[in-house]
């Protein structure tokens, strides 16, 4: 089979006085769930919205299994804007129906997964129902129905989760893992890191238009200089400056939280920290996505 | 790997039928429809049933009440016998005495006494007499006259009645100018006035259906399977069908309530202008549609479409107030009156540029004034100006339809993709 990879090469994209987007690139693999986190007015929606052509990139391409993408291939993405987009006075099953035509399909077919999909998002019996006359969670269901219905290879979506409430979170977890599962590319983006680093196979950090930091949260954790929590209650202030290199992030009562480069073994950290006294915690610190995002922000000077 | 399901490749003649398919199928359950039509039929059989109660009163011929009293009771044989041709009705009654009729004339149960001699008569009324009636009993009282002459003469008053009566006047119509002749304009310029109606409604609902899904950002969704151009398409097909259904409604009742009525005496006539008002409505409405938009697709809220719009209406309004201008040249080509020479060649100037076409030229056609070339003309005029609308358009409709939030300017929107 075709790889099945959607690739972002280089892309490019200024706005009047903003440069959006600077050779941007990443890729999602297929039967992948990649995470796209960043501040606000980083470029993840222009970047999707390059990907569905509904905005044309300054320079730099968009592939699909190795094929520059066209309209026909667009067809076969699931799309679901930052702002909700469907007809607010027409009914749910109608305009789902529609749009699963526009994308090629029949109109039984069409019918049939429209049911299947609301079934399956708990609004099997609201389907006849205009989609203003749902609440703003069951709307967004009906949104991500809409991206699904046509059965597309790649799903981009923008936002997903961004005013949930906990259950349709879960269900918007499960039917994104589920997809992912079955072979399909997804790309979505999130503020909510926690629940990108609990679903995500392979994350991109992106701000100012460029990727800072794509891969795993494993590989990104790697990445980083490790970090130690040390509780040594006798050790006065400034104890670990003895070691090379070592800098002290944060002091919690008697905890310490030091970061060592690369180059310093951690036995000498766990020394100066014996020489001190008592050593009651000496222990890897495992930074959460959240934290590795605020360092990879914060240590690139901005665009 | 999902296993790709069934899918047609979506052809552009099927985007753009889905598109209109899903306009026609909302909008002919809409307001603008539903009750505009049955507002406007309404109105229509109103009219006609105003109509024919106005035509009903003139029809009615009055009936005078007439007492005769004495020898000029002699008068009303003749009277009852002249007043069909005279166009009322007369009711005669004997009274017995000049004092019971004044009485019955003050009562108001006789309008007019009728006493004295034949020849003489002599006619009380309480306030004052129908015209038709005192020349009625006036030429009666000549012809008693007469005939006394003529049979003191020694000739029969029977006989030269009759030859008088068999004397008649040959007509030669040199301008068969008639009232019938003028529906042809009459009929154009209400049709031109639907249209300009119709054209004016349905584009302001193109506008509104533009910017709402821009407003709503579905149009963010069907863009990524469709291109601005199809969508534009099926959003001007699907909605001029529902407009073009519903003067077709209002057209039919319109025929089917005058012509039988009778207020309209040339159906041929009427049913030529509504054919050709619809050939005018579609060009019209393509045209007006396209740029009303292609300016709407400018603004990101729905409140800001008219305001927008502005210049697209304005055009429009002008063209209705060039509709007096066309009508009147029209109008005195028919009823064989002198035109400034001026104020034709002025309308056959309007009628022949494009946005101004379908309206004036629906008005000009309908009198039958419009030689086949300059018809032919106006056709391919606007036919072109619709081709070079549609690239136009489309352009500034798909540089603009995904550039939210603030108004842009119609020079960025014609130069800059997005």
């Amino acid at each position: 089979m075709v790889d099945r990879v959607l690739e972002i090469d280089r892309v490019s994209k200024r706005y009047a006085h903003v440069q959006a987007l600077q050779e941007l690139s990443f890729e999602v693999r297929a039967g992948e769930l990649f995470g796209f986190v960043g501040p606000n007015g980083a470029g993840k929606t222009t970047t999707m919205r390059i990907v569905l052509g509904v905005l044309a990139a300054d320079a730099g391409e968009v592939r699909w299994g190795g094929e520059p993408i066209t309209f026909a291939t667009r067809r076969r993405i699931g799309y679901m804007p930052e702002e909700r987009g469907l007809y607010p006075s027409m009914g749910v099953t109608e305009q789902l129906v529609y749009l699963a035509e526009l994308h090629g399909m029949r109109a039984g077919d069409a019918r049939a997964a429209s049911a299947r999909w609301l079934e399956r998002l708990g609004l099997g019996d609201r389907g006849g129902e205009q989609l203003q006359k749902l609440s703003q969670g069951n709307q967004q269901r009906v949104q991500l129905a809409a991206a699904l219905l046509f059965s597309p290879d790649v799903l981009v979506l923008d936002e997903p989760f961004s005013g949930l409430d906990p259950v349709a979170v879960d269900v918007m977890s499960d039917v994104l893992r589920e997809q992912a599962d079955a072979g399909i590319s997804v790309l979505f983006s999130s503020h909510q890191l926690e629940l990108v680093e609990q679903l995500c196979d392979r994350v991109g950090i992106i701000r100012g238009g460029r990727m800072l930091a794509a891969g795993s949260v494993e590989e990104l954790r790697s990445g980083s200089a490790p970090r130690y929590w040390v509780d040594a209650p006798m050790a006065v202030a400034g104890w670990a400056e003895t070691v090379p290199g070592a800098a002290v992030v944060r002091v919690e009562g008697s905890r310490t939280l030091v970061e060592l480069p690369a180059t310093t073994g951690d036995q000498v950290l766990l020394q100066a920290a014996l020489a001190t006294g008592s050593v009651r915690e000496f222990r890897r610190d495992t930074p959460t996505l959240s934290e590795l995002f605020r360092s990879v922000i914060t240590e690139e000077p901005a665009a | 790997m999902s296993a790709a399901p069934e899918r047609a490749a979506l052809s552009p003649r099927r985007a753009v039928y889905l598109i209109a398919r899903r306009e026609f199928a909302t909008r002919i359950r809409g307001k603008v429809f539903i009750i505009g039509t049955i507002v406007a039929v309404a109105l229509l059989a109103l009219y006609a049933v105003l109509q024919l109660a106005v035509i009903d009163r003139i029809n009615t011929t009055t009936t005078f009440k007439v007492g005769f009293s004495g020898p000029a009771t002699a008068l009303a044989p003749p009277l009852e016998a002249a007043a069909p041709s005279l166009g009322f009705k007369v009711h005669v009654s004997d009274i017995g005495t000049q004092t019971q009729g004044r009485s019955e004339v003050r009562s108001g149960s006789i309008d007019a006494l009728v006493e004295g001699a034949p020849g003489a008569p002599l006619v009380v009324v309480k306030t004052g007499i129908d015209p038709t009636l005192q020349a009625a009993l006036v030429s009666l009282a000549k012809q008693d006259v007469l005939s006394v002459d003529l049979s003191a003469a020694g000739l029969s008053p029977a006989a030269v009645e009759s030859q008088v009566n068999a004397v008649s006047v040959s007509l030669d119509t040199l301008q068969p100018a008639t009232a019938a002749q003028l529906q042809g304009p009459i009929i154009g310029f209400v049709m031109a006035f639907a249209l300009y109606l119709f054209i004016g409604i349905y584009g302001s609902v193109i506008g509104q259906g533009v910017v709402a899904e821009k407003a709503s950002r579905v149009v963010e969704i069907l863009l990524s399977t469709v291109r601005p151009g199809q969508l534009l398409l099926g959003k001007v097909v699907g909605i001029g069908l529902v407009g073009l259904i519903q003067l077709g409604i209002i057209a039919v009742c319109g025929l089917l309530f005058t012509v039988p009525t009778g207020v309209l005496t040339l159906p041929g006539a009427a049913i030529g202008a509504v054919a050709i008002g619809v050939m005018w409505f579609v060009l019209g409405f393509v045209l007006y549609a396209l740029m009303l938009a292609a300016t709407a697709s400018l603004v990101s809220r729905v409140e800001e479409v008219s305001s927008a719009t502005v210049p697209v209406s304005m055009l429009l309004v002008v063209t209705w107030l060039l509709a007096y201008v066309v009508a009147i040249p029209a109008i005195d080509a028919v009823s064989g009156g002198a035109i400034p020479s001026g104020l034709a060649t002025l309308s056959t100037v309007l009628s022949l540029i494009p946005p101004f076409t379908p309206v004036l030229m629906s008005i000009r056609m309908a009198a039958g004034e419009v030689p086949l070339w300059e018809g032919l003309l106006a056709i391919v005029l606007v036919l072109a100006s619709i081709v070079g609308m549609t690239w136009l358009g489309a352009r500034i409709y798909a540089n603009s339809i995904l550039r939210f939030g603030a108004r842009i300017k119609l020079t960025d929107a014609l130069r800059r993709s997005p």
